[in-house]
């Protein structure tokens, strides 16, 4: 007689799985770091996607913007590909992950405000740094110093086409 | 998660997929070499990438994979008698040699030539390395022969074995380098099993169940390291290589022997698991080769007779519940080869990954399969050829480093990610 392992983990068994949904749609915020970076994704969002914002640029807010009373340093607006802006805060409070993108060598510092609003709402950031014609290994190198200190996953791809498998996989 | 056809494109190795299209690029492991053990010794039959062949070793010591059915009727050429030079089919006495080609049709007049028309599919078989491995792909486009250290180094040096794994080989590959899996499954032997206790670089492991992953490209595949924090400013990394398609290497532990794994297609539904054991520059100690045999490590202990794990899906991985509640294993299946295997094959046949949630961390593994889609689509429309096939690739070694935080694992573990004759693996 069969043992239970052997039965059910036959091809036979395997179509008894339960065929429904297994989790629900996630809100991914895909945000750009930079210009080269930002072309990327202007490209990726025309896609179609299950509920993921993408984000071409990231500024901070003047003393005595909207969001008074909250922490100023984290106070920060971005811009979606539409040209309308979200509070940083609020956006990364109403994800389930975050994705940032730099083109190696370009400036990255924006991380670090993603970063806080982040760890301030326990979301998970994952740093992409996608490749930027004639950049040296230095450069890439540069990117990785300044993203590591914030990411749990950081990833350096040699193709731009990763950027759209990499959120697939997500379900973003 | 992926979409269904593209689980079945990378799933599916049989000949004219493009998987098994990418597969046939390279030199694969085929049988150890202690299968065929002398000349005219019993063949074997092999079954790789969804074709069933015959491992044969000829009088003269003459390696050979041949299509394992007689041309005549198609009786399995198992059954032949493996004599002077050639395998006779014992229905009616064709006798092929180990290149396939028909040497003898006995009802035939030998000047008739008829023979000489009749071959039968081969494939090459070199040893080396205690492996005898097979290239499956188009002659004419036949790599140089592999350059993976463990199989270069002296014989004493190095020990490897393979196990029948009963599920798609994406599944085992794809557990090899998921670097994050092992502070929780295989937590119980970091401390107890006698190819990995010991080493300081354990304790990193054990007092961080976070680590931070790193996912870099290089020339035959990928690196993943894995970082844990450390004292005096720095960073435990762990890395391991992935070298297309198939090939990973598990950082190493203190001065213990290197090890990792290839999983070699049999059919859409089975692997074979290999294993391998190497130390870079000294011979491996009878008490290490002896924890081998006896299934410590990554191997495992076997139906005797067989390469099939004596715990496996026929008795429930012999399931130990208080072992599991007690903590000495985390599943409660004892041996690290079997922990993974067992869940591996818990999976199912094939693993339905659209059904799969994956998160930020599993990176490495949605890298890899975009590697391996990507490779497998350039070699059908451009016919080019994939990374891993170059024996340069192959020249890669795992390493377990400190690092400082501010230094890049790539570059900082440059030397140590190198496979160089001589020199000692690094690690911690």
């Amino acid at each position: 007689m069969l043992s239970e392992s052997a039965r059910m983990s036959s091809a036979q068994e395997a179509a008894y799985r339960i065929q429904y949904p297994n989790s629900k749609q996630r809100a991914a915020k895909i945000i750009a770091l930079d210009k080269t970076s930002a072309r990327i994704v202007d490209e990726v969002s025309r896609l179609p996607w299950h509920g993921a914002a993408f984000f071409a640029s990231l500024s901070f807010a003047p003393k005595g913007s909207p969001g008074d009373g909250k922490d100023e340093s984290l106070q920060a607006w971005l811009s979606d590909l539409a040209g309308r802006t979200m509070e940083l805060v609020a956006e990364v409070e109403a994800s389930d992950f975050v994705v940032v993108l730099t083109a190696a060598g370009e400036d990255a510092r924006a991380i670090s405000i993603i970063a806080d609003a982040c760890k301030l709402h326990n979301k998970s950031l994952v740093g992409l740094v996608v490749p930027r014609e004639g950049a040296s290994d230095d450069a890439v190198n540069a990117s990785l110093n300044y993203l590591r200190p914030f990411t749990r996953m950081l990833v350096v791809a040699n193709g731009v086409d990763y950027v759209e498998a990499m959120l697939r996989a997500l379900r973003a | 998660m992926l979409k269904k056809e593209q689980n079945d494109y990378v799933t599916q190795t049989g000949p004219g997929t493009p998987m098994g299209n990418l597969f046939r690029c390279y030199w694969i492991p085929a049988l150890l070499a202690e299968e065929l053990p002398e000349n005219d010794c019993p063949p074997v039959r092999v079954k790789l990438l969804s074709e069933r062949l015959l491992a044969v070793r000829d009088s003269e010591g003459r390696l050979g994979l041949i299509d394992e059915f007689c041309a005549h009727r198609g009786v399995s050429l198992w059954f032949g008698r493996n004599e002077e030079c050639g395998i006779r089919c014992p229905y009616h006495g064709w006798k092929f040699d180990v290149t396939g080609q028909c040497v003898e049709v006995p009802s035939e007049p030998a000047e008739s030539g008829y023979a000489n028309k009749i071959k039968l599919k081969s494939y090459p078989l070199i040893e080396k390395g205690g492996v005898l491995w097979t290239y499956m792909g188009d002659p004419a486009q036949q790599p140089p022969e592999p350059e993976f250290e463990f199989c270069s180094v002296p014989l004493n040096q190095t020990f490897t074995t393979k196990r029948l794994q009963e599920n798609n080989w994406l599944q085992g590959m794809e557990g090899g380098i998921d670097s994050s899996h092992v502070s929780w499954l295989h937590r119980g032997d970091l401390s107890n099993d006698p190819l990995f206790k010991g080493s300081a670089g354990n304790k990193y492991n054990m007092s961080d169940l976070s680590p931070v992953f790193e996912v870099v490209e290089n020339d035959g595949g990928l690196l993943i390291g894995a970082r844990r924090n450390a004292e005096d400013d720095q960073y435990y990394w762990r890395i391991t290589p992935w070298v297309m398609p198939t090939y990973t290497g598990v950082p190493p532990r203190g001065d213990h022997p290197i090890h990792g794994h290839f999983w070699i297609p049999i059919d859409d539904h089975n692997c074979w698991a290999w294993s391998y054991d190497y130390h870079p520059t000294r011979p491996l100690t009878d008490a290490e080769v002896s924890a081998m045999r006896d299934g410590k490590g990554i191997h495992v202990k076997y139906v005797p007779g067989t390469y099939i794990p004596l715990a496996n899906k026929t008795n429930d991985y012999l399931m130990n519940r208080e072992a599991q509640k007690a903590g000495r294993t985390f599943s409660g299946v004892e041996g690290i080869g079997m922990q993974d295997a067992s869940l591996q094959e818990s999976m199912g046949p094939i693993c339905d990954r659209t059904k799969e949630n994956l998160v930020g961390t599993d990176n490495g593994v949605i890298m890899a399969r975009h590697r391996l889609m990507r490779a497998a689509k350039a070699l059908a429309e451009k016919g080019t050829i994939p990374p891993g096939v170059n024996p340069e690739h192959h020249k890669v070694r795992q390493a377990a480093l400190l690092l400082k935080r501010d230094v890049n694992f790539k570059d900082g573990a440059k030397e140590a990610l190198i496979a160089k004759k001589g020199v000692r693996q690094t690690s911690v």
